[in-house]
């Protein structure tokens, strides 16, 4: 018997010891992999993705860029700082634990901390008392039940009311939601094409987003589009109207006097010298500036 | 037409949860027959099924009138999966969402006393207050059947990567009817609270409603993660994206919840742990769903800002307010003396609850920093994998640890340690011979080491007390997160790869696994571009492998379809990442990934152990037990 | 026992609080990330000197920025899978054609692309006379902290950097930023 006990222990003793040895072998710092450091940065390009994880060619050349730098000696500090100079802290998929970031610690560190203290102070305490309450409340008198009813459907009634007479479910006028989700759509759409270069089908598009919205700004990439597609009489007429509606805009001054430039109007120098006291810091008076000496 | 037909059952939805809501409050309150909150809640579910349908009439018969067939239908999708697109966009997964919670009301709501426990009317209440919400908020915030004038000729088509695969049709409906079961024991818990009775929480209907649940959401987890690494390419199947995390929140709540409901049976003190973990896990399911429907968060899986937003946000907050009020004024009422023994079956399920719980708080706290961030300092900020895995795992590792104890436990008695002498040993001797012949790392070694040691333990119990039918379901699910363990571990510790941009007949290697680029066809295809490059692999896989790269011009997204090929020491895994448009080059990324199938097979076998679980439960009785179950009706004069 | 029930109600405030302005700031940050300013390239000034930029240009030469001290340079970052590039190359010929006497130079950077397929779009649009470094990697426009294509960086006559844009800039873009460079000596 003792015998087994002993050859226990001494297994128990040789086990421990290869465990440690390998836990110890494990332990030793390894060299961080390319790997481990794009795993540590966020793709610049894509909605919360790793540089390793991304298929974005960006990332692909920021791999590639950790690879080179690590093959030239750099340290993996040293590379993470070269892209943390250049895009910044937010490149950086952790965190740094100072300052906000000890309260990734602190808080689960608080919250394990609170409910071990609960649980303690349960095993402690005596029991308590049984519930003072007892829950089976007595019939209620007709009366109560009477009111707490006709609450309950008026309470329904009112929700009936809202629910199918609002204006959101009048068949006639389109759903105001379905309206805002097209012009918001449109307006991408028209966002885009003006991003291309292709102004005309733009300001239609504007134009659509227009009829249906008539805000300001949408009327005044309407105005600019019709003014880059060479419709410029179009476009002071939208110009004007913004500026009508809302006298202070300097953009529409802007617009509607290079809209009165562009068809040759002869009121455009007096329109643009207005644009000009109006905002003479706007990063496009110096542009104005130089047109109204030329002419 | 279809669009108002479907306007017009989603108010009368609204207006039939509002009356279960009422009715089900009468009947606790007053307690009047609850025949007509019956009536209402069986109304609801036939609204909500009504809803699906016309969606789906809508979807299959190409009505582009209907704003969520413009935005996600199209008419060269495949059957298949323009029926299954009903739930791949936001507004029209929230109609799925309806169904299944108006399902499970039906069935809480059932006659059977033994299925719904003596607090049925108040827990109905609850649920048909967060049915009210939800039917208000697809109805005014999110309706998917508001009509789009001029009537489009054709639609996008679904989320293409919602298309790579079959398996993603399921996916979803499994994570939904997995969050919203957890409502049930949310119910419950409130319910106590409300009606002042922590003893008469229903722990047989919490504890089969949250064992169904879990199942779900683990299988709903494993598919996400294998979809996420088999669909979109990036070579892993976890990221601690805000969005896998936000369906790991509830799961790591409702573990420690399953846990404690067994251990609660006997022990009054842990009934408040239980009640308050029922109702944090379905908390965590409404912040989650804020997180993911509302654009808060950026991920790949995220759906786009929606204004749902600001109503989520409100209900998430009330919810969390009223659950805390009411944990706050009960307290104190429930508590005893705790008289067992450390190594007891309570006091180490307590322990458990008590790792979980620190588990989810620190992926709660890692998901919400950059929204913290955020609103503290105004710029951005992103934690990644690095802090989770630092801070997450080692806190999981020790969860494995006590897991170990599990096949040893007896209430009330401290367990016999001298069992654990062969499971400990072997997990050493693993440890050993792994750290000797590789170096993974300290806590991919300790994760080995405690995959051993689990599994061990379980198989010496089989054999000691073998026949006993009803272990078998948490054994199997025991030894499935087992497994995982260590498919997790050897994949994140040995995975290698490398990418390089390679031309034709140049090649690659990595891992004894040469990839000789061979060919990279263009293929047009009707509803894109696709390019094939294909590898000769040499070295250890023979044969050929074929990744991809998809276009699809409707939504301008460029998909990476990888090529896999699986054997039994792991998977050689090849993606395209580019390619020359003359078709003499590609840029080819190589991983060998080992034993990354244990990950699946172990989600499998946990989810499969639960659902025996889950399956058994109902049919088993206990009689000596101090009766939380026994039908009394609460409130009823 | 009172004492503690208003703890535990001021610490559940607390919590509610701290969640909703949490949960909330997404919300903002969400919102605020889907209405970009405005049309036309997200424009940043930039300072600090210009980081190197050397190597073979697409048709072979040499190129080294360093030896273009005294003039404006534009640095260009591109490709011939990149779209809205296709726009951009040709007002930025325009460009050079128009201030190249003023001492304007402009180099793109033709990342993680064949040098075949650079030169057929180049024909295809007439702009043969850009002269782009070749980056087959990327490096060097991440050493320029690009993040994406197309972008583009403007340094003055003492090499420092002044202004990057992300995304395709146009002739009115151009036209206020670097006549100004140019006129300063």
């Amino acid at each position: 018997m003792r015998l087994r006990r002993l050859l226990l222990l001494a297994v128990a003793a040789v086990l421990l010891a290869a465990a440690g040895t390998a836990v110890w072998r494990s332990a030793a710092p390894r060299p961080e992999t390319a790997h481990g450091i794009a795993e540590g940065l966020l793709c610049p390009a894509c909605q919360g993705e790793s540089v390793a994880q991304s298929q974005s060619p960006m990332a692909a050349a920021m791999r590639d860029t950790i690879d080179q730098q690590l093959a030239a000696g750099r340290t993996p500090d040293q590379v993470r700082q070269f892209f943390v100079d250049r895009y910044g802290e937010g490149v950086l998929a952790e965190p740094g634990y100072d300052g906000i970031g000890i309260l990734l610690w602190l808080v689960p560190l608080l919250a394990v901390a609170a409910v071990v203290l609960i649980v303690l102070r349960q095993r402690r305490r005596r029991p308590a008392a049984p519930p003072d309450r007892d829950p089976r409340t007595p019939a209620p008198p007709i009366g109560r039940a009477r009111m707490w009813d006709t609450v309950a459907v008026a309470v329904i009634a009112l929700v009936a009311v809202v629910a199918f007479a609002g204006p959101d479910h009048d068949s006639a006028d389109p759903p105001a939601r379905a309206a805002a989700d097209s012009t918001s759509s449109l307006l991408t759409l028209a966002r885009s094409l003006e991003g291309q270069g292709r102004y005309a089908e733009a300001s239609e598009v504007y134009r659509d987003v227009v009829a249906q919205r008539p805000d300001d700004r949408t009327r005044l990439r309407l105005a600019f589009t019709l003014l880059r597609s060479d419709r410029a009489a179009e476009a002071a007429t939208t110009a004007g109207q913004v500026l009508h509606d809302s006298p202070g805009n300097t953009e529409a001054l802007l617009l509607l006097g290079l809209a009165r430039r562009a068809s040759g109007s002869p009121d455009a120098t007096t329109t643009l010298r207005r644009f000009l006291k109006a905002a003479p810091d706007d990063p496009a008076a110096p542009e104005v500036r130089r047109l109204l000496a030329r002419s | 037409m279809t669009g108002q037909i479907g306007g017009i059952v989603l108010g009368a939805g609204l207006v039939a949860a509002v009356a279960t809501a009422l009715l089900w409050s009468r009947v606790a309150l007053l307690g009047v027959s609850a025949r007509p909150a019956r009536a209402a809640t069986w109304a609801t579910l036939a609204m909500a099924v009504l809803a699906c349908a016309v969606l789906e009439v809508a979807l299959v018969g190409h009505d582009f009138s209907i704003r969520y067939v413009a935005e996600n239908g199209g008419r060269d999708v495949p059957l298949y999966y323009t029926v299954t697109s009903l739930w791949a966009a936001l507004d029209g997964s929230l109609l799925l969402w309806l169904l299944v919670l108006a399902g499970c009301a039906v069935v809480v709501g059932g006659r059977r006393p033994e299925r719904s426990g003596p607090l049925q009317p108040y827990a109905m209440a609850v649920i048909g207050v967060v049915a009210v919400f939800f039917f208000a908020l697809t109805y005014f915030a999110a309706n998917p059947f508001t009509a789009v004038s001029p009537v489009p000729a054709d639609g996008p088509g679904p989320n293409p990567l919602l298309r790579e695969h079959p398996a993603m049709g399921v996916h979803p409906p499994l994570l939904y009817a997995g969050y919203i079961g957890l409502v049930v024991p949310f119910a419950y818990g409130v319910a106590a609270l409300l009606a002042g009775r922590t003893d008469r929480l229903s722990v047989t209907v919490v504890r089969r409603w949250t064992l169904v649940s879990w199942v779900l959401l683990t299988g709903g987890i494993t598919l996400g993660a294998w979809w996420s690494y088999a669909v979109l390419g990036w070579g892993g199947y976890w990221a601690w994206d805000p969005v896998e995390n936000a369906s790991l929140l509830p799961w790591l709540t409702a573990t420690a919840l399953l846990h404690t409901l067994l251990a609660g049976r006997r022990t009054p003190a842990l009934r408040s742990w239980t009640i308050a973990l029922a109702c944090s896990s379905f908390l965590l399911v409404l912040v989650g769903t804020f997180l993911t429907r509302s654009g808060a968060v950026a991920s790949v899986h995220a759906f786009t800002a929606s204004p749902l937003g600001p109503m989520l946000l409100g209900f998430v907050l009330l919810s969390v307010a009223v659950v805390l009020g009411l944990l706050v004024s009960r307290s104190g009422t429930a508590a005893a003396a705790n008289p067992s023994p450390l190594l007891a079956r309570e006091s180490v399920m307590l322990g458990n609850a008590v790792l979980m719980v620190a588990v989810a708080a620190i992926v709660l706290t890692g998901t919400l920093f950059p929204l913290l961030v955020q609103a503290v300092q105004g710029h951005r900020a992103a934690v990644g994998p690095g802090y989770f895995n630092r801070a997450a795992v080692p806190v999981a590792l020790v969860v494995l640890l006590l897991m170990g104890l599990a096949p040893l436990l007896r209430p009330g008695r401290a367990a016999d340690l001298r069992d654990l002498r062969v499971p400990a040993f072997a997990g050493l001797a693993v440890a050993a011979v792994i750290g000797m012949l590789s170096r993974p790392g300290v806590l991919a070694l300790a994760a080995f080491a405690l995959g051993a040691y689990v599994l061990t333990g379980l198989a010496q119990s089989l054999v000691r007390r073998r026949g006993d039918l009803r272990r078998w379901g948490w054994m199997t699910a025991h030894a499935g997160i087992a497994v995982v363990a260590v498919g997790v571990a050897a994949s994140s510790a040995y995975t290698v790869s490398s990418e390089r941009q390679l031309r034709a007949g140049e090649s690659i290697t990595v891992g004894g696994v040469t990839a000789r680029l061979e060919t990279v066809d263009r293929l047009g295809a009707a509803n894109g571009m696709r390019v094939r490059v294909r590898l000769a692999l040499g070295g250890d896989a023979g044969g050929t492998s074929e990744p991809q790269l998809r276009y699809y011009p409707a939504r301008d997204l460029t998909v990476s379809v990888p090529a896999i090929r699986s054997g039994v020491t792991g998977d050689v895994y090849a993606t395209v990442l580019g390619a020359a448009p003359d078709g003499t080059g590609a840029t080819v990324r190589l991983a060998v990934n080992p034993l990354v199938w244990l990950v699946w097979l172990g989600g499998g076998m946990t989810a499969l152990g639960a659902l025996t679980a889950a399956v058994r439960a109902p049919s088993r009785r206990r009689s000596p037990s101090p009766s939380p179950e026994t039908p009394v009706p609460v409130g009823a004069a | 026992m009172n004492r503690r029930r208003i703890a535990g109600a001021v610490l559940a405030v607390a919590a509610v609080t701290v969640l909703g302005v949490t949960l909330a700031s997404g919300m903002q940050r969400a919102s605020g990330d889907t209405t970009p300013a405005a049309t036309g390239p997200v424009t940043q000034a930039r300072t600090g000197a210009a980081p190197p930029l050397r190597g073979r240009t697409l048709t072979g030469a040499r190129f080294d920025l360093t030896t273009l001290r005294g003039k404006v340079v534009l640095v260009n970052v591109w490709a011939s899978w990149c779209d809205p590039c296709r726009q951009e190359l040709p007002v930025l010929a325009g460009a050079q054609r128009r201030w190249s006497a003023d001492g304007l130079e402009i180099a793109g950077i033709d990342i993680r692309d064949n040098a075949e397929s650079a030169h057929r779009l180049l024909t295809e649009l007439g702009v043969q006379d850009l002269r782009s470094v070749a980056d087959p990697q990327g490096t060097a426009a991440v050493a320029w902290g690009a993040r994406g294509v197309p972008e583009t960086f403007v340094v003055d006559r003492a090499g420092q950097l002044r202004w990057w844009a992300q995304g395709a800039v146009d002739a009115a873009w151009l036209e206020q930023r670097i006549p100004p460079l140019l006129a300063a000596s």
